[in-house]
C-alpha cells in the first residue's frame, strides 16, 4: 500500500503528539495530571491505528485507554496516601538508572524496527470488517496461550490489588 | 446534509429532554422553561475558582460534549441517516462514551474543591461498576446480528426485536445507561442535597451551559443506544424510518429520566457489589443464551 501525503501528515501529527503527551507525564508535578497525559498518548497513538486504516485496532485502543488511565490514576491517589491527589510531587525517580534504561529500551527497540524482517507491505488494506474477523480467529487460534496468560496475570493481579486495598479486620464494612 | 440533520435532531432532543428533565423534578412542564435557564446560564458571569487546575477546568465541559457527539456520529436514525457507518460502530458508541469518565475526572479535580473532586471520583467507582455492564451486552447483541456495524444490528432485528430476544442484557444495558449519564438512582456523582451538585459544583455560567447541554445529549445518545440495539431502531409499520427512531429514543429517554427517581439512591459500594456479584454473571448467562440459540435456531 502506497500512503498518501495526508495520511503521512496525520500520522506525523499524531505520532508527534503521543511522544510530546509522553514528555508531559514526566515534566507535570500532579498524579492525576500526569495519568491523564499518558491517557492521551495513548488516545494519540489509537488515532495513529486509525489513520493507518486499522478501525478495530484504533477504536479498542481509545477506549481501553480512556478507562484504563483513570483507574491507574484513582490507585495512584488511594495508594500515595494524598486524598484526591491534590499534593505536589515529583514524577521522576533513580534518574541515573532511569536514563540507562530508557536509552536501553530505545536502542532495543530501534534495532528491532530497523533489523527486522517486516516482509512487503501489504498492497490492500483489507476491509474493516474482515480485519475485525480475522483478528478474531487469531485470538481464539494461534494467539490463544499468549492472551489467556496474559489475561489470567491480569485477573491475579487484580485480585491481588483488591486485597491489598481492602481493610485487613473488616471493621470498614460495605 | 446528514450531519446538519443528525445535529439538528441532537439540539431538539436535548431542549425536550431539559423540559421533561425540569417536568420531573419541578412537576410543570414547559418548553420554553430550558430555553429561559439556558439564556441565563449564558449570560451569568462564569467564575473561574482561585488556584484552579486551568487546562482540566477549561477542557471538561468541552471534552464532555465532543464525546457525546462522536458517539452520536455513528448512531442512526434511518438506513441512509448515520453521519458514518463504521464496521466498529457498536464498540465505537463505547469507546466514545469513555471519554465521559476522563471529562468527569478532569471536571471533578480541575476546579480544586473538596465536593467536586469527590463527585468526579465517584464517578470513576461507578464506572468501574458499570463498564462491563455496557460491554457484554452490546456483544451479546453484536453475536446476533454477526457485525458491529449499527445499521446490520438494526437489520438483525427485522424478525425479532432484541428486547425480546435478549431481555436480559436489555434490563443491563439500561441500568448501566443510567450509571454512564449520572442519573438517579445512580446520581451520586452529582447527587444533590449531598454534595451540592459534585462535578457541577464549580461550574457556572456558560461553561455550566455546556456541561448540562453535553450531559442532555449523552442521555440523548444512550437512549438512541438502546433503541437500536433493543427495540429494532427505525423498524416499525406506517411512520417513516426517522419518525420511528425519533420516537422510540423519545420514549426511551422519557423512561431513563423518570424511572430512576421512583427509586432510592444507591451507595457506592452497594453499586460495585451489585454490578459485580449479580451484573457481571447475568450478562455472562445472557452471552451464553444468545449463543446457544445462534447456534441451535438456524438462520
Amino acid at each position: 500500500m502506497i500512503a498518501d501525503p495526508g495520511q503521512i501528515l496525520f500520522l506525523t501529527f499524531f505520532g508527534a503528539a503521543a511522544v510530546w503527551f509522553g514528555v508531559v507525564v514526566f515534566r507535570t508535578r500532579s498524579m492525576v495530571r500526569s495519568a491523564i497525559a499518558l491517557l492521551f498518548s495513548q488516545t494519540a497513538v489509537g488515532a495513529m491505528f486509525l489513520v493507518m486504516q486499522a478501525e478495530f485496532l484504533g477504536v479498542l485502543q481509545i477506549m481501553m485507554m480512556a478507562s484504563e488511565m483513570s483507574i491507574m490514576a484513582i490507585f495512584m491517589v488511594m495508594f500515595m496516601m494524598d486524598p484526591g491527589g491534590l499534593g505536589a510531587m515529583e514524577m521522576t525517580h533513580q534518574k541515573r538508572l532511569s536514563l540507562k534504561a530508557g536509552g536501553t529500551g530505545f536502542v532495543l527497540a530501534l534495532a528491532v524496527i530497523l533489523l527486522g524482517g517486516w516482509g512487503a507491505a501489504v498492497q490492500e488494506v483489507p476491509e474493516a470488517a474482515v480485519q475485525t474477523a480475522a483478528l478474531g480467529r487469531e485470538l481464539l487460534g494461534r494467539s490463544m496461550f499468549i492472551f489467556e496468560s496474559a489475561g489470567l496475570t491480569i485477573l491475579t493481579a487484580m485480585i491481588a490489588a483488591t486485597m491489598v486495598a481492602i481493610a485487613p479486620h473488616g471493621e470498614d464494612e460495605a | 446534509m446528514t450531519i446538519v440533520a443528525i445535529l439538528a435532531a441532537l439540539i431538539a432532543g436535548a431542549w425536550l429532554l431539559a423540559a421533561v428533565e425540569s417536568w420531573v423534578t419541578h412537576g410543570r412542564f414547559s418548553l420554553t422553561r430550558p430555553l429561559i435557564a439556558a439564556l441565563a446560564l449564558a449570560g451569568r458571569e462564569s467564575i473561574v475558582p482561585r488556584k484552579s487546575d486551568r487546562l482540566f477546568f477549561e477542557a471538561a465541559p468541552v471534552l464532555l460534549l465532543v464525546a457525546g457527539l462522536l458517539a452520536a456520529a455513528v448512531i442512526p436514525l434511518a438506513p441512509g441517516l448515520i453521519i458514518v457507518d463504521l464496521a466498529t460502530g457498536a464498540l465505537f458508541v463505547n469507546a466514545a462514551l469513555a471519554y465521559v469518565l476522563v471529562a468527569l475526572i478532569m471536571a471533578g479535580w480541575g476546579p480544586d474543591g473538596a465536593y467536586a473532586m469527590i463527585g468526579g471520583w465517584r464517578f470513576l467507582g461507578q464506572f468501574v461498576g458499570y463498564s462491563m455492564l455496557i460491554v457484554m451486552p452490546i456483544t451479546a447483541v453484536a453475536m446476533r446480528a454477526e457485525s458491529l456495524s449499527t445499521l446490520r444490528i438494526v437489520a438483525s432485528q427485522a424478525a425479532l426485536w432484541n428486547i425480546a430476544y435478549q431481555p436480559l442484557g436489555f434490563v443491563l444495558f439500561v441500568a448501566a445507561a443510567l450509571a454512564l449519564s449520572w442519573l438517579p438512582p445512580f446520581d451520586l456523582p452529582a447527587a444533590a442535597g449531598d454534595l451540592a451538585g459534585g462535578v457541577e459544583t464549580e461550574y457556572t455560567g456558560v461553561r455550566l451551559l455546556i456541561l448540562r447541554l453535553a450531559r442532555m445529549i449523552i442521555v440523548l445518545v444512550l437512549a438512541a443506544a438502546v433503541t437500536i440495539f433493543y427495540l429494532g431502531g427505525w423498524l416499525g409499520p406506517w411512520l417513516p424510518g426517522w419518525a420511528w427512531s425519533g420516537l422510540k429514543t423519545v420514549v426511551v429517554a422519557v423512561g431513563m429520566l423518570t424511572l430512576g427517581r421512583r427509586l432510592p439512591r444507591i451507595r457506592e459500594a452497594r453499586f460495585l457489589e451489585l454490578c459485580w456479584k449479580l451484573g457481571v454473571p447475568l450478562a455472562l448467562v445472557n452471552i451464553l443464551f444468545v449463543g446457544v440459540i445462534a447456534l441451535v435456531v438456524p438462520t
